[in-house]
Parts: structure tokens; sequence; C-alpha cells
């Protein structure tokens, strides 16, 4: 391994990276505790059963700890990249794989990398790409900061929120359902046709293959929570299917070289 | 408590969730955004302006619209409480949502009343530190692996993500919408095959990529084929 990787991997993988993290997993855990301990004080107040609450407790616990698991195999996916403190933040807060490896690459691109490799990086590359997840994902943050309380008070004005739910439970969905497929179709359709591309324009195949044993893995995750109905399995469909393609990258590297 | 001393006393609490979300939801954002300053001022290696801006446009025009539908429609599920936390501590489609309306379901609340409020909010935070704990001791134990995980065979992996992402994610979608997928991809595999400098340039070509599906989708949609 070259000297720059081994001290970018030892600089993103610092004490410095991993205090800053931590300060900030805590505080957010902390003001979690905060939120928890007042809601379940003002469920009793208002004559909710404690029983209720400790199910719910209980309950939601129980149904996190599988998807968490495959948020610990994001971390180990992004980790080889952006190392593990970093990868650690923004995927048990904040973030979601797809949305991290994807706006990581994009940044890549616009600091003039051909992509996000680690063979390319370097702390000032890490740092703007880190600064593009930051700032990319503040969407959601910055609409409850303005509006949340308009937009419940509105909401609950026209009582909607029951329209709501039962739009998402029962209805067919609205164009804004296709729309949002569509849009993450045409993100898929860029990078598949640029692997195919650049297979068949440079021969490097390593890529496509890799997205092929991904898209492969993900065929068999479908067909067991689709058709079997183990429904489990799809905690763990996207990190699974990413994890086996990694896997067959190295074994391709091995046989083909790169 | 009567009806009347119920409301007026879940309007207080509300008021006190909005006070102290939007305080976390400030000195969460000023976290995220200090992390990759302060780590680039420590090893001089400062964000690159230009790059930034240049990269951020581009994710923007993607994921803001998504994060404005996202809370259009998941805050009327999560109430006040269960919002903030829920987008601070991200997940939200695929574990927060999820995990909001089993316990709904399981303890029959019904939405939209203060009871089903606070099981939205004990149950973000509940997932919410369930996740970090896991996560915590995920790395606790990834740590010795470290140099196993930097082994240089290990490289086409790590250089590989992305393409394991799209693959795994693209056939997702794409056997879920099929009519949708058709002519987008067909024209991004032409446009990388026949202008081969297109193939590096990935984070342009998602906007017409993107463009085209939506404009198929809402032909689609219109006439009823979806």
């Amino acid at each position: 391994m070259s000297n720059s990787v081994e001290s970018y991997r030892s600089s993103v993988n610092s004490g410095l990276l991993f205090l800053l993290v931590g300060v900030a997993l805590l505080f957010i855990t902390i003001m979690c505790l905060i939120f928890l301990v007042k809601s379940y004080r003002a469920g009793i107040k208002i004559g909710m059963e404690k029983k209720v609450l400790r199910k719910v407790i209980i309950s939601s616990a129980t149904f996190t700890v599988l998807p968490s698991i495959s948020i610990l195999l994001g971390v180990i996916a992004l980790s080889g990249t952006l190392g593990i403190p970093y990868s650690w933040l923004r995927l048990s807060v904040i973030g979601a794989l797809q949305y991290e490896l994807n706006v990581a690459a994009m940044a890549a691109e616009s600091i003039g990398l051909s992509g996000l490799k680690v063979t390319e990086m370097s702390m000032g590359s890490f740092t703007t790409i880190a600064l593009v997840m930051a700032a990319g994902i503040l969407g959601s943050l910055l609409c409850c900061l303005f509006f949340l309380g308009r937009y419940l008070k509105k909401i609950r004005g026209n009582q909607a929120a029951d329209t709501a739910a039962t739009d998402a439970k029962d209805k067919k969905p609205g164009f804004g359902a296709y729309a949002t497929t569509a849009m993450f179709i045409g993100l898929c359709s860029a990078y598949i046709g640029a692997y195919l591309g650049d297979a068949i324009r440079n021969q490097n195949v390593i890529p496509l293959l890799t997205a092929g044993v991904a898209a492969l893995t993900m065929a068999i995750f479908e067909y067991f929570t689709q058709k079997k109905n183990i429904k489990a399995l799809d905690n763990f469909s996207v990190a699974g299917s990413m994890l086996i393609a990694m896997a067959a990258a190295v074994c391709f590297g091995q046989v083909i070289g790169g | 408590m009567n009806q009347q001393e119920k409301k007026q006393f879940f309007e207080n609490f509300n008021k006190s969730l909005h006070i102290i979300g939007k305080i976390t939801v400030s000195i969460s954002i000023l976290l995220f955004l200090l992390i990759p300053i302060v780590v680039g001022f420590i090893y001089h290696a400062s964000p690159d302006l230009g790059s930034f801006w240049s990269g951020f446009a581009k994710v923007a025009v993607i994921y803001y619209p998504v994060a404005i539908v996202e809370f259009l429609v998941y805050t009327p599920m999560l109430g006040v409480g269960g919002s903030y936390l829920a987008f601070i501590t991200g997940n939200v489609t695929n574990m927060k949502i999820p995990c909001v309306m089993n316990s709904k379901d399981i303890t029959d609340t019904p939405d939209g009343t203060p009871e089903s409020e606070i099981v939205s909010t004990l149950s973000v935070a509940t997932s919410a530190i369930t996740t970090t704990v896991v996560v915590a001791l995920g790395v606790i134990l990834i740590i010795p692996l470290k140099p196993v995980l930097e082994n240089p065979v290990l490289l086409p992996a790590f250089n590989n993500v992305v393409p394991a992402l799209f693959g795994a994610l693209g056939l997702k979608y794409f056997i879920k919408e099929p009519k949708i997928t058709a002519i987008p991809l067909a024209a991004m595999i032409l446009l990388c095959t026949l202008v081969p400098a297109m193939i590096s340039q990935t984070s342009i070509l998602i906007l017409p990529a993107g463009g085209l599906a939506i404009g198929i989708a809402y032909l689609l949609h219109k006439k009823g084929k979806l």
C-alpha cells in the first residue's frame, strides 16, 4: 500500500476524529434521552398506561436492533474510504447509506477525483467531501427549524393528519411517490450507464462486474423477501448485497488486476 | 384530567418540545458543519470552497426537493418530538417510520391524537438510542480489525463501494418500475458508450437521467399506466 493511502487512513481514523464524532453523538444521544423522558412523563400525565409506554419502548428497541446491524455493515463498507469515525457519525445519526455514498461520490467528482476511491483521497479532499455531505443533507432539518410548528398546526387544523396516514396506508400513491422512485431510477441509470460505457470503451470491467454481483445478490434478497415473505431480510438487502459485491471486487482485482 | 386540561397541557408540552427541538437542531447543524472545518484546520487541509459549492449545488438539486417531500409526508405521522428527532438521527424512511408505525399498530394508537405523538416520540427516541448503542459496540469491535480492513488486497473492494451500491439499488428500483426504467437506462448506456467523456461525469448525468425518468413517470401516471 502506498504511503499516501496509509497516511490518509491514519488521519481519518485519528483520535481527534473519534473525539469530535464522539462529542456529536453524545450530544444527540442526550437529547434523545431528554425527549424520551419528557414524553414518558407527559404520557403518564395525560392518562396513558405505564405498560403501554413500556411496550412502545421495548418494541421500538427490538424492532431497531436488526436494521442497526445493517447500518453497522454500512459503516464497515464506508470506513475504507472515509475512515471509521466519520462513517460512524454519518450512518448512526442523520444519514443513510444510499445518500451518504452517492453524495460522497458526487463531491469526489466535483473536486476532480475519478470517483470515491481511497487511492485518490487526501485530507483536503476528505474535508471538502465531508462538508458537502454535511450541507447536502440539511434540507429536512432546515424545514423542521423554520416550518414544523406552522405546518403541523395547519395540518392539524385541517384534520389532515388522519388523511395523510390513510393515504399512506390504503390509497393508490399519488405522483409524489412515483416522482421519488423515478428520480432514483434516473440516478441508478446514470451510474449503470457509466459502468457499462467504461467497460466497453475503456475495458475497465471491475466496476460493472461489481455492480452485476450486487444486483444478482439483491435479486436473491428480493426473492426471499417478496416471494418467500422473509421480511426480516429486507433490513440487510442493501448492505448485504454491497458487502458480497465488494468481496467479489477483491477476487476480480486478483484475477483481472486493478 | 378533563379534555380541556388535557388539551391545554398537551399544547404547552408541544411548545416546550418545539423549543428544545429547535435548539437541538441548531446545535446539531453546527456540529455537522464544524467537524470537517475543524479537521481541515488542524490538518492544514481546509475544504476547498470552489469544489464545495460545485458539489453542493449538484447534491442540493437532487436532495433538497427529496428532503422537502419527506418533511411534508412524514411529519404528520411523526408529530412534533418525533419529527425533530427523526430528521436529526436519520434513517427516516428505512427505519424510523416503520418503527413508529409498528409502535402505533401494536398499541392501537390512532393518528392525530396526543397519545399518537407520545408514542411517536418515544419510538423515535428509543430507536435512535438503540442504533447508537449497537453501532458503537460494533465500531469497538471493528477497531481491532483495522489492519485486516486496510490490507492492500482489499483495495479493490473500497474502490468499488459505489458500483456495489448502485448495482444493488439499481436492481431494486429497476424491477419496481420497469416502465419508467427502460428509456433512461437505455439513454444513459448509449450516451456513455458513444461519448466516453461522459463516463467520468456521472454527477452531471444524474440531472438529465432523473429529469427524463420523472417526465416518463409523469406521463405514465397521467395515463393511469403505473
